[in-house]
């Protein structure tokens, strides 16, 4: 882990779409029952790098990150059309194993939520949903798991204390260490330093950096400086309508759309 | 700061108006403090008799011998005996019944409409009169089998503690916060092992607290078992036939002119007491933990 505070993102300023796409969002429509919450969206995630969705509250962005792994599902009365598309498959068909593509898409929400179990078990939950390991192996997986999230050496001496009993920037990370440890290709963020102190968020920012070499990452925040810093790719929303995307660094310095320019510059939101 | 004040319209306090506010408060305050100590007072007399009155007649022979109806050298051997197997069964068969209708109601069918008939109908069985109860089971179970027993019993105890269960479980289950469970489904968890592995877990202490009320609910319930379980003076362990219990040999014992009766009366119900009071502090105990 860098000891310098803000780390520096080498931004592609390359057309947005020049590495290989992991997962595509195509006309989209999203209905809460008769409220029609995204409008036609299409959007492309390349893989390996970290897309930001910004816009103020209520455009969509939290729905639009839901619909990545169809967590909207657990809730009747609410309707998808369009396409969702993970490595060109459309995952919104009624015959997708959902378990199997939420361990493909892993989610990290903005509340920490521990579970009222040990820290090792939280982590061996998720684990043992798919595999039944020696204790051996459990135990160099968990470990991999939290030192991936940088978390291993604070909790190295109680990993059978509960996992309620850390820190809020300790358990978002436990939160994260738990998505990574089943080894997911997609890391979807929905705000998750909004409920922290800032040497927290901090952590969380250059952790979601490192992560961005081993996973596509879509990061959902509230926080347009967070944005700059820790994304390659941008995309404003505004009232469930895609306004903009692209090289988050073209985006920050010269916006096509006016309501982008706006937005960035504080006239709203 | 002097022009702030010199801004401020001048008014003059209304003495009476205060006055009288002042005096409604302590009126007020008192007789919320005399409605408490009234209570607590009367709590403690209840307690303050049936520990003088049971102690006295408590012995080591209450807990070997048995009933004897015409008096003398007696115990309530069966009658505890019989108490803690028909509120062993019905623990047994009326807790996990509760618990999973509970569980469907809060996890399963929230907002449908037949969770809204069901947790109607469960409220209505909720406060149902207990000798109701009774009179069912003595329907139900008593009249196919043209005799009393232990088991009538039981399913009286069952249908009491059953809706109790219910309702505690539906709304321990319900503070559960839906983050939890829609970060166990991102991890890919089937929701099964959602409500068993995650809700069921972060709900413990209050589903315990919950069955261990219900518990302590029937373990006094006299007038559902008058015509199921009836009484029996001798010992006995088969469910089939009648079983002596608790509540309702201090309801006997508590009729009768004989003194050592009457005194193991008090022993029954003090008792009955203890037990209620460790259930309660162990369910305190258990949520205690668990903060």
């Amino acid at each position: 882990m860098s000891s310098t505070p803000i780390p520096t993102v080498s931004r592609p300023t390359a057309v947005a779409g020049a590495t290989a796409t992991k997962m595509e969002v195509r006309n989209l429509d999203f209905y809460y029952n008769q409220n029609q919450a995204l409008k036609s969206i299409n959007l492309k995630f390349a893989k390996h790098t970290v897309t930001a969705m910004i816009g103020p509250s209520g455009c969509g962005k939290s729905t639009l990150l839901r619909t990545l792994n169809r967590i909207h599902d657990l809730y009747p009365g609410l309707r998808t059309t369009g396409e969702v598309l993970l490595d060109g498959a459309n995952i919104l068909g009624p015959e997708i194993d959902l378990n199997r593509l939420r361990a493909r898409v892993g989610m990290v929400f903005q509340k920490p939520t521990p579970f009222p179990m040990s820290i090792y078990d939280n982590i061996a939950f998720a684990v043992r949903l798919y595999r039944n390991l020696p204790k051996a192996e459990m135990d160099v997986l968990v470990e991999r798991s939290l030192r991936k999230v940088a978390l291993w050496d604070e909790v190295k001496d109680k990993l059978h204390g509960s996992g309620m009993g850390l820190s809020g920037g300790q358990q978002q990370r436990l939160c994260i260490a738990r998505s990574v440890v089943l080894g997911p290709e997609v890391l979807l963020l929905d705000e998750p330093a909004s409920a922290l102190d800032p040497i927290s968020t901090m952590k969380i920012e250059e952790l979601t950096h490192e992560l961005r070499s081993d996973y596509t990452i879509v990061l959902v925040t509230h926080n347009m400086q967070q944005a700059a810093r820790a994304s390659d790719f941008t995309a404003f929303m505004y009232l469930g309508e895609l306004v903009e995307f692209g090289a988050t660094g073209d985006m920050f310095t010269s916006p096509t759309q006016q309501k982008t320019q706006d937005y960035l510059t504080g006239r709203f939101g | 700061m002097s022009d702030v004040t010199e801004r401020l319209p001048s008014f003059e306090i209304d003495m009476l108006r205060y006055r009288r506010r002042r005096v409604t408060s302590m009126v007020t305050i008192g007789l919320t403090t005399a409605a408490t100590g009234l209570g607590v007072i009367v709590l403690g007399w209840i307690l303050l008799t049936l520990f003088s009155h049971g102690l006295s007649g408590m012995s080591l022979g209450v807990f070997t011998k048995m009933t004897r109806p015409e008096g003398g050298d007696g115990g309530l051997a069966n009658a505890i005996a019989g108490t803690l197997m028909l509120v062993g069964l019905a623990t047994v068969v009326g807790i996990p019944i509760g618990l999973m209708a509970g569980t469907w109601l809060a996890e399963y069918a929230r907002h449908s409409n037949l969770a809204k008939v069901v947790r109607f109908i469960n409220d209505i069985l909720l406060s149902a009169p207990s000798i109701l109860i009774g009179v069912f089971a003595y329907q139900v179970v008593v009249v196919p089998m043209h005799h009393f027993s232990g088991l009538a019993g039981a399913v009286a105890l069952v249908f009491i503690a059953l809706p109790v269960v219910v309702r505690t479980s539906e709304d321990m289950l319900m503070l559960v916060p839906d983050s939890l469970r829609e970060a166990a489904v991102a991890l890919g968890c089937p929701y099964w092992r959602v409500v068993v592995q995650i809700c069921w877990r972060a709900a413990s202490s209050g589903l315990l607290t919950g069955a261990l009320l219900a518990v302590a609910r029937i373990s006094g319930e006299t007038a559902p078992l008058i015509f199921t379980a009836f009484g029996n003076q001798f010992w006995t362990t088969d469910l089939l036939g009648p079983m002596s219990n608790l509540p309702k040999v201090i309801y006997d014992y508590a009729n009768l002119p004989d003194h050592s009766l009457q005194a193991l009366a008090w022993a029954g119900a003090l008792l009955l007491t203890l037990t209620v009071l460790a259930l309660t502090l162990l369910a305190r105990m258990v949520v205690g933990r668990n903060r």
